[in-house]
């Protein structure tokens, strides 16, 4: 006799009185219960909500009576009554920044990070915090990412890395004056390895030296086609302005750095350079938002302000770029012949440019410094190609049938860029950065060696070629480790193939199998699988 | 603030993309081309504009063959065709498809628009 009921409806919960075979399981709890709620919020106080009451099925005419039947008017039902986001809302909640959580626990006897201590070879694997004042002049340059994770913490701070107190060390020597020359540097590495991270913390570190800082935030804002663009006159070939951008750099090189107020304009622009009056004596940081206030004269005030920087007796410069792929292609830009306008064309990226290939010197010493990205990259095989070469990696060579730029290999013929390649952290930053996580209250485990030590391992160890050598790091470099598994799944490759082979002559013994063929195996026999 | 360009009204926060695709004989096409010649980006908007710049709008639709002197080429060429006694012409006068259709069935945007006095 058959069931009444089928198979896979006794899998579902019943609703009989009496039990049935398999107890019911208890529900998972996320946290064991001895373990406290994380947040501080009012939520886990709070009333339950109330209930709603439920509309009635009759609605009163006027005269009182009830109705049974709602009335259908198709029309009003149609109507979308939701509220509409404001112009610029939902870009504003896309693009904010946000740097606190009152939520996330404070952490004791965290130091901020001072100028006098920048380059102290001690603080390596601490986890520093960035003072307020500095905060904000990061946030004027753009220099915080949305998703870099610094909601999940109460204030801004920033792990001392190698890299990062090399990078200080290298700042250090210029604002002494042992070291006059720029340094330019282009940061690579894979997603997620702190290219854009050591940008910051390179603004940081000049910031509290003193230095000013010109970032580009975004080289991909400049080559989309969504800010003004005009011919520069007299410039063959055609340059470009983008006079709405060079405002907004304009303003937020004037907010980022005060130390511009203390400098004076040396000497009375040309008539002919700006088209406006300005007066004798004005600081450099006035001249800067007298450019931001009129986007038609940015670019020529920008010029200008440029020049009295460049001045002796300035501050060093430390100039940078993310994105660095954006600005060595054709942008979204048409010339008014109708051809696409290339991103050397445009007056900002080619002076940027013009620095990291040391067309242009800094006078005062500074940093050019520019990062590529992973995650947000076009392919631009000239830029790959003079990367690697740069790098040393011998093992990228010209594609045959690879289109390359001239004008992006140019920027990286006349050398002297370097090429850093941003990597995992050693064993001890990690510990420091956990430990720091740890009391932020977003790791909740102990941390302790073991624990350090286990998600550092599967983590891959940590694949920076720069700490290789380092002592106490017993790692597989990261081009051994791809050799491995290379080998790893050859020899699987080869076990698959043996057994396949094995179950063929297995199937030629027994007789014809009781399967349908499938497939050929690449030495041309047929095989089978059974069923 | 509302711009006026060849007499029709356009609110400032219209694409000038759009804008200038309002005028008959102007498609994407001829749009992109116009505001390639004057170096203003695909997404900018009319309010974005200094009075310069929509004086040049002006100016160079002005010079362009569109709108009503448009509409009148293509009423000049379907008489000439129906004055010779062309096929296309009388099909054309008959409101019926030019370019061979079947006419069996769905002819009826050939007898919308098809017509010796073609709106456009």
């Amino acid at each position: 006799m058959s069931l009444q009921t089928c198979w896979r409806c006794l899998a579902r919960a019943s609703s009989q009185s009496y039990p049935t075979r398999r107890p019911p399981q208890k529900p998972w709890t996320l946290y064991p219960a001895s373990t406290a709620a994380f947040t501080t919020s009012a939520s886990l106080s709070a009333l339950p909500p109330k209930k709603k009451a439920k509309t009635p099925m009759t609605e009163k005419n006027i005269k009182g009576s009830k109705k049974t039947f709602i009335k259908k008017n198709k029309k009003s039902q149609r109507v979308d009554r939701s509220k509409k986001p404001a112009i610029g809302e939902r870009r504003a909640l896309r693009k904010r920044i946000v740097l606190s959580n009152t939520n996330a626990l404070e952490v004791q006897g965290l130091k901020d990070i001072t100028a006098q201590s920048i380059a102290d070879q001690d603080l390596r694997g601490q986890v520093l915090g960035i003072p307020g004042l500095v905060v904000d002049q990061l946030r004027a340059v753009e220099a915080f990412k949305a998703a870099q994770g610094w909601p999940l913490f109460r204030r801004p701070a920033m792990l001392m890395r190698k890299d990062t107190l090399d990078l200080a060390t290298e700042i250090e020597n210029i604002s002494l004056g042992i070291r006059d020359k720029t340094i330019r540097r282009v940061f690579v590495g894979e997603r997620g390895s702190g290219k854009t991270v050591m940008l910051l913390q390179a603004m940081t570190i000049a910031f509290l030296k003193g230095w000013v800082v010109i970032n580009i935030p975004e080289a991909q804002d400049l080559i989309l086609g969504h800010t003004e663009y005009g011919p520069l006159p007299s410039t063959t070939p055609t340059l470009y302005t983008q006079r709405t951008y060079t405002a907004s750099l304009l303003n937020a090189m004037s907010r980022a750095n005060p130390i511009l107020e203390s400098f004076q304009l040396s000497q009375p622009p040309a008539q002919n350079e700006i088209p406006i009056p300005v007066p004798p004596n004005i600081s450099l940081s006035r001249l800067a938002l007298l450019g931001a206030q009129d986007p038609e004269i940015a670019w020529p005030i920008f010029e200008l302000l440029y020049r009295e920087l460049t001045l002796p007796d300035r501050p060093p410069l430390l100039l940078c770029m993310d994105g660095l792929a954006h600005a060595m292609r054709n942008t979204q830009y048409i010339s008014h012949t109708y051809q696409p306008i290339h991103a050397h064309q445009f007056t900002l990226i080619k002076w940027f440019l013009d620095h990291l290939s040391g067309a242009s010197p800094l006078p005062n010493a500074g940093l050019v410094l520019a990062s590529t990205s992973e995650s947000n990259s076009p392919v631009v095989p000239s830029l790959k190609l003079a990367l690697s070469q740069l790098e040393g990696n011998s093992a990228v060579q010209k594609d045959p049938f690879a289109r390359y730029d001239e004008r992006v290999l140019g920027v990286f013929e006349k050398g002297g860029v370097e090429v850093q390649r941003m990597g995992g952290l050693s064993k001890e930053e990690a510990r420091g950065l956990m430990e720091y996580w740890a009391l932020s209250g977003v790791v909740r485990q102990r941390v302790d060696e073991g624990f350090v030590g286990e998600k550092w391992s599967l983590s891959g160890g940590g694949n920076d070629p720069a700490h290789l050598n380092s002592p106490g790091r017993s790692r597989v470099p990261f081009t051994e480790y791809q050799q491995t598994v290379k080998k790893a799944k050859s020899i699987v490759k080869q076990r698959i193939q043996k057994s396949r082979s094995g179950q063929q002559r297995q199937s030629e013994a027994t007789g014809p199998p009781r399967s349908k063929r499938v497939g050929s195996d690449p030495s041309g026999e047929r095989f089978a699988l059974r069923f | 603030m509302v711009y006026i360009i060849l007499g029709f009204n356009f609110p400032e926060s219209r694409l000038v993309l759009k804008t200038v695709q309002h005028f008959y004989g102007i498609g994407p096409q001829v749009a992109r081309h116009l505001l390639a010649r004057l170096h203003i980006h695909p997404t900018a908007r009319l309010s974005s504009l200094n009075s310069q710049t929509v004086l040049d709008i002006t100016a160079e639709l002005s010079s362009m063959k569109i709108e009503n002197e448009l509409r009148r080429e293509l009423r000049v060429n379907i008489t000439r065709l129906r004055d010779m006694g062309t096929y296309r012409g009388r099909r054309h006068a008959m409101g019926m498809p030019v370019r061979g259709q079947r006419t069996r069935t769905q002819t009826a945007t050939a007898a919308k628009f098809n017509r010796v006095e073609r709106l456009g």
